[in-house]
């Protein structure tokens, strides 16, 4: 056994570090550091930097134009983005869609679609989750109609997030409302821009403007934005959720909150508090062994399958336990909230500043154990698979 | 990196998982168990000849010279079968303070360690200490002469030598004594986990100096690296309690039927069996970070120990305490293995400090 990186490895590292100390652009830094909310434009700067240095294809084959990274390469990206405090990055054009597209996408589509992600030209959402179906995907009723050479689309989605920012949007939809609910599934490319779409915004309890309901009335989509063949979108859609689970134990962004919690803590005086966050530290440090666990089980040749569902649970949980921590150290200045947008939205009032972000993330990271599959639904899939029952 | 373990490791284990299931059975354990016997002495003998008693001394010694990932595969392969032969008292603490040692007559000692033919105990508690295993009463007068008392002596009524922390000139010291030495008196009792221990006091033994095993800095660099190295063994026996809590569980929920169905079908079992799956994975995947700190000799090797000790600990208890509940009344009751791995639990949390006592080490 040998627990270090080889010194490619380690040369990468590096690369990553000299990126971060030069080319994260400054003003998406700043706000971060300072807990603030990022605009559009400043996420498009963000992603288009790293187009720049030709990162964004992170997780893409080198065919593709990705980077061709290891498993390795990309745990370590995760790992030094997420300790540097960067956004996290938008998953649904690069790692959800793409892989779809390239995958059983036709030639044309790949022509069309690939290279505008890669360069973050156009901003993807994800029209998965309805009003009816949540954990029950596949129960999904947003209808597909064919007429001619176009689908008509009607129904509707939810929790879409940034779907107000998206240029595009991936669609599960249902072309066939008879025999097995997942056979009757499509999976559909739309423009934003059609007429008949409609989003509205869901405030959640942070006060944020995150997710939305998208609503479709007669959406007229060309037959050649299907991808793949009709009634095959259930494969498709889990194919897709495999991909999402890159990056899900977020072992870096967790260790620089616990680094931050620990500056905050040291000045309490508190020794219950201090307790917890030593369970929390060493919470962070078995997950982390836990990933590259399977990480070395990858790199020599293994699948870990259902293993990775630990990495959803337990990545999740300590996200939010980390946010609860945050709130405990905030002691009686957990009453005041100031509501989305942080204290510039409001007076400046007294008490810390973490204060402030704490709250805020504290309510945010509440979706963190609902979404990519809830954990009631991530233990069902170890129950299932690695348990046998 | 590669966190595979080697073809030699993977062939240690399966030569004590062999081991462990055709010759170690959990009824003929209990027969020894409820025998005037504190351990199977065929078994010992058996260990002797497999070269396990040898396996983590050096080759100066007359060892394989294994190092603390041997050590972790074979306590997590005997937690699994919750073996009772006094590997621990023997090897691990009064054989590899012994190894690490300059003593004269280590060589000698270990051979006997080795070959199964001697017990040998560490005794480091004192009631009035707990989890202070550096300040001892017990002490050695101007005149060599040894007084005090030790406490939770593992196996200590089969050993015929102890080594003794105490202090002597005002240092911490180890010295060597015979069980048999005049002055030396012991009871016994059975621990929670079906060992045995001694309570032991010593009235004006006499000490020569050729029994001084160390003294200083020197004594005390070998209780600690030996604590932590059997802090470790035992976390990793934990592991292995924890593996067989979730296994033995899923297994028995599969055949239970209740409601005209296996148990297994009911969610809310699912997922805590799913929790405890979780929390082994969590204490192996800590197991190894500390494994390799410890193979490594790294700065960090006591905090990384204390992480997995704490984890452990805590969650072992928790994992036995669901099989137990899960197997219903079955649970409880004396004759099934399931319940006694919550008694190996709490005996490895009282162990070389606690959870709380771990906790607070790795936060410093």
């Amino acid at each position: 056994m040998d627990i270090n990186f080889s010194k490619e490895d380690l040369q990468f590292r590096d690369e990553l570090r000299e990126w971060l100390a030069n080319d994260y652009p400054k003003h998406v830094k700043d706000k971060m550091d300072k807990g603030e909310h990022l605009t559009r434009q400043d996420m498009v700067d963000y992603h288009k930097a790293l187009s720049a240095k030709g990162w964004m294809g992170y997780n893409w084959p080198v065919e593709y134009g990705g980077t061709g990274w290891s498993a390795t390469q990309l745990y370590l990206f995760n790992k030094e983005f997420g300790m540097a405090g960067c956004p996290p990055l938008l998953a649904f054009g690069v790692s959800m869609v793409a892989p779809v597209i390239w995958t059983f996408g036709n030639e044309e589509q790949k022509k069309r679609f690939l290279p505008d992600i890669l360069d973050f030209n156009t901003w993807w959402c994800q029209g998965y989750s309805e009003p009816g179906s949540g954990s029950d995907l596949a129960s999904l009723k947003t209808k597909a109609v064919k007429e001619g050479d176009h689908y008509i689309v009607n129904g509707s989605k939810t929790w879409t997030t940034l779907a107000q920012n998206a240029d595009w949007i991936f669609l599960l939809v249902r072309t066939e409302s008879t025999g097995k609910k997942q056979e009757g599934i499509s999976f559909l490319l739309v423009d934003m821009k059609t007429p008949g779409i409609e989003v509205k915004p869901i405030i959640t309890i942070d006060g944020d403007h995150e997710v939305n309901s998208v609503f479709f009335t007669d959406v007229k989509v060309p037959v050649e934005n299907l991808v793949g063949e009709e009634g095959k979108g259930w494969t498709y859609a889990k194919f897709l959720l495999a991909h999402e689970r890159f990056g899900i134990a977020a072992v870096g962004a967790s260790m620089r909150a616990l680094n931050q919690l620990k500056e905050v803590v040291s000045e309490l005086n508190n020794s219950d508090l201090d307790k917890k966050v030593a369970e929390m530290e060493i919470a962070i440090s078995a997950l982390e062994m836990t990933e590259l666990r399977l990480l070395s089980d990858l790199e020599n040749g293994g699948h870990p399958g259902a293993e990775s569902s630990i990495l959803k649970i337990k990545g999740t949980e300590i996200q939010q336990g980390l946010t609860e921590l945050f709130v405990e150290a905030a002691g009686e200045y957990a009453l005041m909230y100031p509501g989305a947008g942080g204290y510039g939205s409001n007076d400046k009032p007294s008490g810390p500043e973490h204060a402030a972000v704490s709250l805020e993330r504290f309510l945010n990271f509440r979706k963190t154990s609902i979404y990519g599959g809830s954990n009631e639904i991530q233990k069902n899939i170890i129950s299932k698979f690695v348990l046998g029952v | 990196m590669n966190l595979s373990y080697t073809e030699e490791q993977v062939m240690l284990r399966e030569q004590i998982q062999k081991f462990c299931e055709t010759e170690y059975d959990f009824y003929k354990r209990e027969e020894v168990v409820k025998s005037d016997k504190d351990f199977d002495e065929n078994a010992w003998s058996l260990f002797a000849e497999q070269g396990w008693l040898s396996m983590p001394f050096s080759e100066e010694s007359g060892g394989f010279g294994f190092g603390p990932i041997e050590l972790s595969i074979l306590f997590e392969e005997f937690g699994k079968s919750l073996v009772i032969e006094p590997y621990l008292s023997n090897v691990v603490l009064a054989g590899s303070i012994l190894d690490k040692s300059n003593f004269e007559g280590k060589v000698q000692l270990i051979e006997g360690i080795c070959s199964g033919s001697s017990h040998l105990s560490l005794a480091y508690v004192e009631a009035a200490h707990s989890y202070e295993y550096l300040k001892p009463d017990t002490n050695v007068s101007e005149d060599n002469k040894l007084n005090g008392a030790k406490t939770l002596v593992l196996n200590g009524k089969n050993a015929s030598k102890l080594i003794v922390s105490c202090v002597k000139n005002d240092e911490f010291s180890l010295v060597l004594i015979d069980t048999a030495a005049e002055g030396v008196s012991f009871n016994t009792f059975k621990t929670i986990d079906e060992k045995t221990c001694a309570e032991f006091s010593f009235e004006n033994v006499s000490i020569e100096d050729k029994d001084i095993i160390a003294s200083g800095d020197e004594a005390k660099n070998l209780l600690i690296e030996t604590l932590n190295l059997a802090t470790l063994c035992v976390s990793a026996e934990a592991v292995g309690c924890m593996i067989s809590c979730y296994q033995k569980t899923v297994q028995y929920t599969k055949e239970r039927e209740q409601f005209d169905q296996p148990i297994s079908n009911f969610q809310v079992l699912q997922h805590r069996m799913v929790d405890m799956f979780i929390d082994s994975e969590l204490a192996k995947s800590l197991l190894y970070k500390a494994m390799l700190e410890v193979d490594s000799d790294s700065e960090d090797k006591f905090k990384h120990v204390s992480a997995l000790k704490a984890h452990v600990g805590k969650f072992g208890k928790l994992s036995a305490q669901n099989a137990i509940q899960l197997h219903g009344g079955m649970g409880v009751s004396e004759e099934m293995m399931i319940g006694h791995y919550l008694k190996k639990m709490v005996a490895i949390d009282a162990m070389f400090g606690n959870a709380d006592f771990h906790l607070k080490a790795f936060s410093k």
